[in-house]
């Protein structure tokens, strides 16, 4: 018996092969926006902040 | 027989091998999680709680998941390569020795054999074992995708790749050791580098083993039960792209309020979260190509699984970057929470996925229909049912647990001691165990469906 093998064209849809969701870009760009903001204030060398002294504040109080 | 009957051999064989080292993980799976509420039930010293523990996620994640990968990303690629396996007794060997290294490695852990690492327990002699086998796969991906005769390739070919190199990678570097003697040996990282290499593999086997070649198999097998063409290839690519680079960077998420230095645990977070956009890049496609036409989900019994699959792959995939936030890990981490995420991604999605795919393949290997859809939608039912019931009480008692360790009197000093946190875990504890025997049914179910259309298509094939 014949193995069927795969025609890549069906497998993807024709008019919607370069669609990108629009709820999924803004996503993808807040999440890299979100990064950067997340980054540089974590970062001891950027903002200064570091585990440490954020555990004796929270103790202090 | 055609070139094709013997490859489809191997891969059926693969398929059979994996569900076998299934049942023997998911067994022991039910076994440990009664070991936590009943301490009887452990027998020293080959069958305790912490031997046994090394053997129920080796044996699942690579007997069950690396068996099943092997045979399908075999099947996939041969059908979108246009051509047989570059190397069939090759494969054939691969199989064999697949399923020798998976007992010996079993046995060692029985035994007490480990590395200290967790998913990376087996010894040295093992791995090199491993490696090769691994070399053997990829010699037979590469070999017949670079000869293929379709030039475009599909993207599910793209993560196959992308599980090959990154698995060799990973594997290699975390397992580099000194030995001291057959059974023995040291890191070759020590202190908290030890633990940086260690859970940047550790997260990458999810990753890399319950991530990429899953998806591969969603991309391919989706359409070709539905009958519906994925509905962005461009989504596709760039999810992943951006999944495969994001990956690589985030294993300190595990590693959270740890001496590892503060920016490596930042840059880790950050790839963490932003591994939500490339996850959901799938999770969002496989929506929409449904979404076309949701009637699938009635008419074709297979379109819930895939459907149920990546629901949870999306959950877990917005989840799991949750946990590495720090306000969060402080909470769950070292908690029952933890294995609650687990096996909402390893039941819920990749053995949801992965068996939807065997349903979909040994009919097609044997030239008939499924033995019975009706067995399969109990299957469905009990699994789904089985896998919540895990996840949730998991989550529950781990928040518990979490709350109460922080909690503190005035004078600063803990509120609870231990025991108290630890004896609160048994009624969830219990119920899990009720929770996995449903899943336990419902893999039998399966099992008892794809034997009975194995044995259907043999008995066809003897009287042609
Ligand atoms: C009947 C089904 C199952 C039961 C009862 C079960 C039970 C358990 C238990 C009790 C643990 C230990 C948790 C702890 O140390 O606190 C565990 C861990 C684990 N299981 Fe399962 N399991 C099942 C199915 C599976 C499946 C199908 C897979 C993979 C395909 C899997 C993968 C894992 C992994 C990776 C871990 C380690 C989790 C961690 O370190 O946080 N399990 N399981
Ligand atoms: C974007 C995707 C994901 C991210 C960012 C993520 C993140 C995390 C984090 C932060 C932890 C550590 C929790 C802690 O110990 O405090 C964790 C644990 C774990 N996750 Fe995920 N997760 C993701 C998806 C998945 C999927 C799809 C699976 C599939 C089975 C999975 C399996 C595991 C396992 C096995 C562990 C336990 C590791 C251990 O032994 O401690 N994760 N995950």
């Amino acid at each position: 018996m014949a193995e069927d093998l795969d025609n890549i064209d069906a497998f993807e849809a024709k008019e919607t092969s370069h669609k990108l969701p629009v709820g999924w870009l803004i996503l993808f760009w807040g999440l890299i926006i979100w990064g950067v903001y997340y980054f540089v204030t974590y970062s001891p060398a950027i903002s200064g902040w570091t585990q440490t002294k954020a555990y004796e504040e929270s103790v202090k109080k | 027989m055609s070139d094709y009957q013997y490859d489809n051999q191997t891969v059926k064989g693969f398929i059979v091998s994996s569900i076998f080292w299934g049942v023997v993980g998911i067994v022991i799976g039910l076994l440990i999680s009664i070991q936590m509420w009943k301490p009887e039930t452990n027998f020293a010293p080959y069958f305790t709680f912490g031997r046994l523990r090394a053997v129920h996620t080796n044996g699942l994640a690579f007997g069950l998941g690396v068996g099943a990968i092997f045979g399908l990303s075999y099947y996939i690629i041969m059908r979108l390569a246009k051509r047989p396996l570059l190397f069939p007794k090759l494969a054939r060997f691969q199989l064999y020795l697949f399923n020798v290294g998976i007992l010996l490695a079993a046995v060692s852990l029985l035994m007490g054999q480990t590395q200290s690492l967790e998913y990376a327990e087996l010894e040295w002699p093992i791995d090199l074992a491993i490696v090769i086998l691994w070399v053997m796969f990829a010699i037979n991906v590469f070999g017949t995708i670079i000869k293929r005769k379709e030039e475009q390739m599909y993207i599910s070919l793209w993560y196959i790749i992308a599980t090959t190199i990154a698995v060799a990678v990973l594997y290699i570097v975390n397992n580099l050791s000194i030995p001291a003697g057959l059974t023995k040996s040291y890191h070759l990282f020590a202190g908290v580098n030890s633990a940086n290499v260690e859970w940047w593999y550790g997260h990458n086997a999810v990753g890399f083993v319950f991530t990429t070649p899953i998806l591969a198999m969603f991309y391919y097998f989706l359409p070709k039960s539905t009958g519906i063409p994925i509905y962005s290839h461009r989504l596709s690519i760039i999810a992943f792209w951006s999944l495969v680079f994001a990956y690589l960077w985030t294993g300190a998420h595990h590693l959270v309020y740890t001496p590892l230095p503060d920016w490596i645990q930042t840059l880790g977070i950050v790839f963490t979260i932003f591994l939500i956009a490339p996850s959901w890049g799938s999770v969002v496609n496989g929506y929409y190509t449904v979404g076309t036409d949701w009637s699938k989900m009635n008419t074709n019994y297979l379109t819930k699984f895939f459907i149920m699959g990546i629901t949870f792959y999306g959950l877990q995939t917005v989840q799991g970057p949750t946990q590495g936030l720090r306000i969060v890990s402080q909470l769950i981490h070292y908690t029952d929470w933890v294995p609650g995420h687990v096996h909402m991604g390893t039941m819920g999605w990749v053995t949801m996925t992965t068996a939807a795919s065997i349903y979909y393949v040994i009919p097609k290997i044997y030239h008939t229909e499924i033995y019975s859809e009706k067995v399969a939608n109990i299957h469905f039912w009990l699994v789904l049912i089985g896998q919540l019931i895990f996840s949730i009480t998991m989550w529950i008692t781990g928040i518990q647990q979490g709350a109460l360790w922080k909690a503190t009197n005035a004078d600063g000093s803990l509120k609870y001691t231990f025991i108290e946190t630890l004896t609160k875990n048994y009624p969830y504890w219990q119920l899990r165990t009720v929770g996995g025997l449903i899943f336990t049914v419902g893999m039998l179910f399966f099992i008892y469906n794809i034997y009975m259309t194995i044995r259907k298509g043999s008995l066809a094939e003897a009287k042609a």
